[in-house]
């Protein structure tokens, strides 16, 4: 058994993502960084449908009543047990009685933290994943509190391993997101397309505080719509990445827990950079770069191979 | 029949630009059928209004092949069993504190709450979609006369069961949740339970008569 002494933030229970659903309106709700949970369970040994916590902000802490394998991916964060400092991305042996702390973020935002065995959890429609939102799947619908505890099954002890740093992605800021267009992209002026297409008049923009597991708010100079174009779109599918344009002008980019949408897509974020959307926080610098179909399937095929090889060693 | 790519893994197909029950009927026809072909390429489906949104494995499958294997399947469409579309009573209580917009909703439209209700009563709607909430239904088409604007600001917190209006649709909140649509009443169906599937009470092409408690 593990018990939560302190969630730092926010903490949830993540898995890959409840798909298949979206035509009754159930979003995936899956861990905003894919790569760094798919590395995490590869470390563990894990098969990769296995969940784990999603945490942001530094003060993380559990104790730990059981003997375990655990590891930390995603953001760089200067973690203890007990006395011992913990190397990024790399699995750790935990005894009864040790406490895992998280002392202080160094780089990106949501860190996973996973466990070699099977948490007693229930899966809500095919997966372990938190709809925060309508509260069900994870750890009873909602964040995980202080005082929570999960219990594991089919631990196993295997030796130590890691993810080599030259597989750990940069996650520091300004983040240039690489995007493709989108079916309304043409509803925009030609100033404010080029202030994505145009490396001259790229323009950067901010997280705002107001972005959240839903979708990340953005602050900046509007972007406007040419004088003929509809500002509302009648509500069809949105895609994760997508980048929305409310009435205001100024962009937001839906995460994984919208299926419909009403506001013009000015463009979606490339596959291959889906992952650092989970990194980015208050503040962070923004920049936009269009890239061709072409480029992104090249760059997204690369990025598979990255993740295949993160297979279980037989 | 328009098909356009939509980021690296999914098709875009659009029926129409408007919002009525033969471009709906389409994109619930070419849904079903999607569905039949129980293509394991095939990730997720989104229906909606006017455009169905398939998501599919690109490394099983490339944009280029997926499309020649829908078009040349196309004619099948037509052989499709599409199952029946069921009709749901939804019992509202209309207005007071079930209803917070329903003096705004009176005095934009200038009618009675009595009025308000007969007009809404008085429809069969057809779910157009499924989405933005797992179970929430947008229904249409609504009466002219009860076309109202969206809230400027959504309310942070409406109540589970909450039935809304706006433009021509209307729709039901079945989740406690965020809202920017004008609230008329609320219902104590419940229509998604994430325990037993189908979990959606409801889903594309059903309709729906509420009635006032």
């Amino acid at each position: 058994m593990i018990e939560i002494i302190n969630t730092g933030m926010l903490a949830l229970i993540v898995d890959r993502g409840r798909y298949g659903y979206c035509a009754i309106g159930i979003p995936y709700s899956s861990a905003l960084d894919q790569y760094a949970l798919s590395a995490l369970n590869y470390i563990l040994g894990n098969d990769q449908s296995l969940p784990a916590i999603e945490a942001i902000g530094k003060g993380f802490s559990l104790k730990f009543n059981v003997a375990i394998e655990c590891a930390i991916t995603g953001a760089k964060v200067k973690a203890y047990l007990d006395d011992r400092q913990l190397q990024p991305w790399t699995s750790f042996a935990a005894e009864p009685g040790n406490v895992l702390r998280v002392e202080e973020m160094l780089e990106g935002f949501r860190y996973y933290i996973g466990f070699s065995g099977m948490p007693t959890l229930e899966k809500i429609i095919n997966s372990y994943a938190t709809n925060l939102e309508c509260r069900f799947g994870g750890y009873k619908g909602r964040p995980l509190k202080a005082r929570d505890r999960m219990q594991f099954s089919q631990i196993r002890k295997k030796e130590m391993n890691l993810i080599p740093d030259r597989d750990i992605p940069r996650m520091s800021p300004p983040h240039c997101l690489r995007v493709l267009e989108c079916p309304e992209t043409g509803f925009f002026t030609e100033e404010s397309l080029a202030r994505i297409t145009s490396s001259e008049k790229r323009t950067v923009f901010t997280v705002s505080v107001k972005s959240n597991r839903t979708g990340i708010r953005l602050e900046g100079e509007p972007l406007t719509f040419r004088k003929e174009a509809s500002k509302s779109i009648i509500s069809e599918g949105i895609l994760p990445g997508t980048i929305q344009i409310p009435g205001d002008g100024i962009p937001i980019i839906q995460l994984y827990e919208r299926t419909i949408g009403g506001y013009a897509r000015l463009a979606i974020v490339a596959k291959v950079d889906h992952d650092l959307l989970a990194h980015l926080q208050q503040d962070d610098y923004v920049l936009f770069k269009m890239i061709s179909m072409e480029e992104a399937e090249d760059l997204w095929r690369k990025k598979l191979r990255q993740i295949y090889s993160l297979q279980p060693r037989v | 029949m328009e098909i356009s790519r939509y980021g690296e893994s999914a098709i875009r197909i659009l029926f129409g630009d408007s919002i009525n029950v033969d471009i709906n009927a389409q994109v619930r026809k070419f849904y079903f059928y999607i569905k039949s072909l129980a293509k394991k390429e095939i990730i997720d489906v989104i229906p909606s209004f006017c455009s169905c949104i398939i998501i599919f494995d690109n490394r099983l499958i490339s944009f280029a092949q997926l499309v020649s294997d829908l078009q040349e399947k196309e004619q099948e469409m037509n052989c499709v069993d599409l199952p029946d579309s069921k009709i749901l009573d939804v019992p509202v209580e209309y207005g007071g504190v079930n209803g917070s917009d329903m003096g705004f909703v009176s005095s934009y439209a200038g009618l009675s709450v009595e009025e308000i209700i007969a007009i809404h009563t008085a429809t069969i709607y057809t779910v157009f979609a499924v989405g933005f909430l797992p179970g929430f239904v947008y229904l249409g088409p609504l009466d002219p006369r009860l076309c109202v604007p969206r809230l400027e600001t959504p309310r942070v917190r409406i109540p589970e069961g909450s039935v809304g209006l706006a433009q021509m649709q209307t729709g039901i909140y079945p989740f406690e949740s965020p809202a920017g649509w004008r609230i008329i009443g609320r219902t104590k169906e419940q229509l998604f339970n994430y325990r037993n599937e189908p979990f959606s009470r409801l889903q594309i092409g059903d309709r729906v008569k509420f009635g006032q408690i």
